[in-house]
């Protein structure tokens, strides 16, 4: 359940370091979002001499949340963060490796480029 | 689940005294819940002291020879085809000679793609054997395009094959892409300008996979020799 101003780790190598969720993007007013959703997002902290700098207005698809994320066949997948990946305009991911564990219900949402750049996918 | 069940059924027949006197898995919680630093460091190191000495008892009670790996496997299965019987059975498990099947149907394909990306002029071809790395695909098809006219011609046309020889289609990016994507569930085919080839460098991410032998790549090597 991410929402305006919530901070999200960053699960690449882009240079970001920590985000601030500024916009859900969707419906009109949309409340909350969750695993495979794109937000817009303020970088918040960046690592130095990266292309990003800070308070730089990018987008984030998230791939893990702390809220479960409750699958069709009873499994319930809860992280230890709220963790996301930059992408730009086109969707391409702007870092070239993602880290950490991700769940496989971002390949069903088209994001097949961040699962096949991913370690490992739950 | 074989195993688990081929257990259960034998403890109720005949009880084998090792598997009912094994100690709890789970230490006690209310150990793990203490706050206090110090307790609680004394308290890891009787549980790790403890874990060993489990670990220790288990091994010794095992069969003189130690070949846990080979031996256990057989003997469940002896075990279960005596006493067991079938509790709970996955139904997305295939037998192997059915994966072998799936294996060489997605081959053909991921070769008639690569064919075909080849004949639009798409450079430096690579397939791989991803299966063994990541359950979620069997093989990635990788190319280079100069242009995105070029990138937008080697999708369509692998588009078009798909549908028409093999009745498949792809998801993925509908639009020209520095990083064009087609999934087609068991062959994934990522299309590239030069610059996000290098950038990306998914052969070196996925440098463990087996490539696969294309049959026109010496037919090309021998044209640009002449």
């Amino acid at each position: 359940m991410i929402q305006p101003q919530t901070y999200l780790n960053v699960a690449d190598n882009s240079g970001a370091r920590e985000l601030m969720c500024i916009r859900i993007i969707g419906a009109s007013n949309r409340r909350y979002a969750h695993i495979g959703d794109i937000i817009v997002a303020v970088i918040k902290e960046a690592v130095p001499n990266m292309p990003l700098q800070r308070s730089e207005v990018i987008r984030a698809v998230i791939v893990r949340t702390r809220k479960e994320l409750k699958r069709d066949n009873g499994m319930i997948i809860q992280y230890d963060d709220n963790a996301a990946v930059v992408i730009d305009q086109e969707g391409n991911p702007k870092g070239t490796r993602v880290f950490g564990a991700i769940a496989r219900e971002l390949r069903q949402l088209n994001f097949t480029k961040i699962v096949s750049l991913a370690p490992e996918v739950l | 689940m074989r195993v688990l069940a081929s257990i259960q059924s034998l403890n109720l027949s005949s009880p084998i005294p090792h598997l009912l006197l094994l100690p709890k898995t789970n230490p006690p919680q209310t150990l793990v819940k203490e706050h206090d630093k110090n307790k609680s460091r004394q308290y890891s190191s009787l549980l790790l002291v403890s874990h060993k000495s489990r670990s220790l008892v288990l091994r010794s009670q095992k069969r003189p020879q130690n070949n846990m790996s080979e031996d256990t496997d057989e003997m469940f299965d002896d075990l279960f085809d005596k006493y067991g019987k079938v509790v709970y059975k996955r139904n997305d498990q295939k037998p192997a000679a059915a994966e072998v099947d799936d294996d060489a149907e997605s081959l053909s394909f991921a070769v008639a793609l690569a064919k075909v990306a080849n004949e639009v002029k798409a450079d430096d071809i690579r397939v791989l054997f991803v299966k063994p790395l990541v359950y979620w695909t069997r093989f990635f098809i990788i190319a280079t395009a100069f242009s995105r006219p070029q990138v937008d011609a080697i999708g369509s046309k692998i588009r078009d094959l798909a549908e028409k020889q093999f009745k498949r289609v792809a998801t993925g990016d509908y639009k020209p892409n520095s990083w064009t994507l087609l999934d087609f569930g068991d062959v994934v085919v990522h299309i590239f300008l030069p610059p996000q080839r290098a950038l990306y460098n998914l052969e070196e991410f996925y440098a463990n996979a087996t490539p696969i032998e294309l049959p026109f790549e010496n037919q090309n090597q021998n044209q640009f020799r002449r």
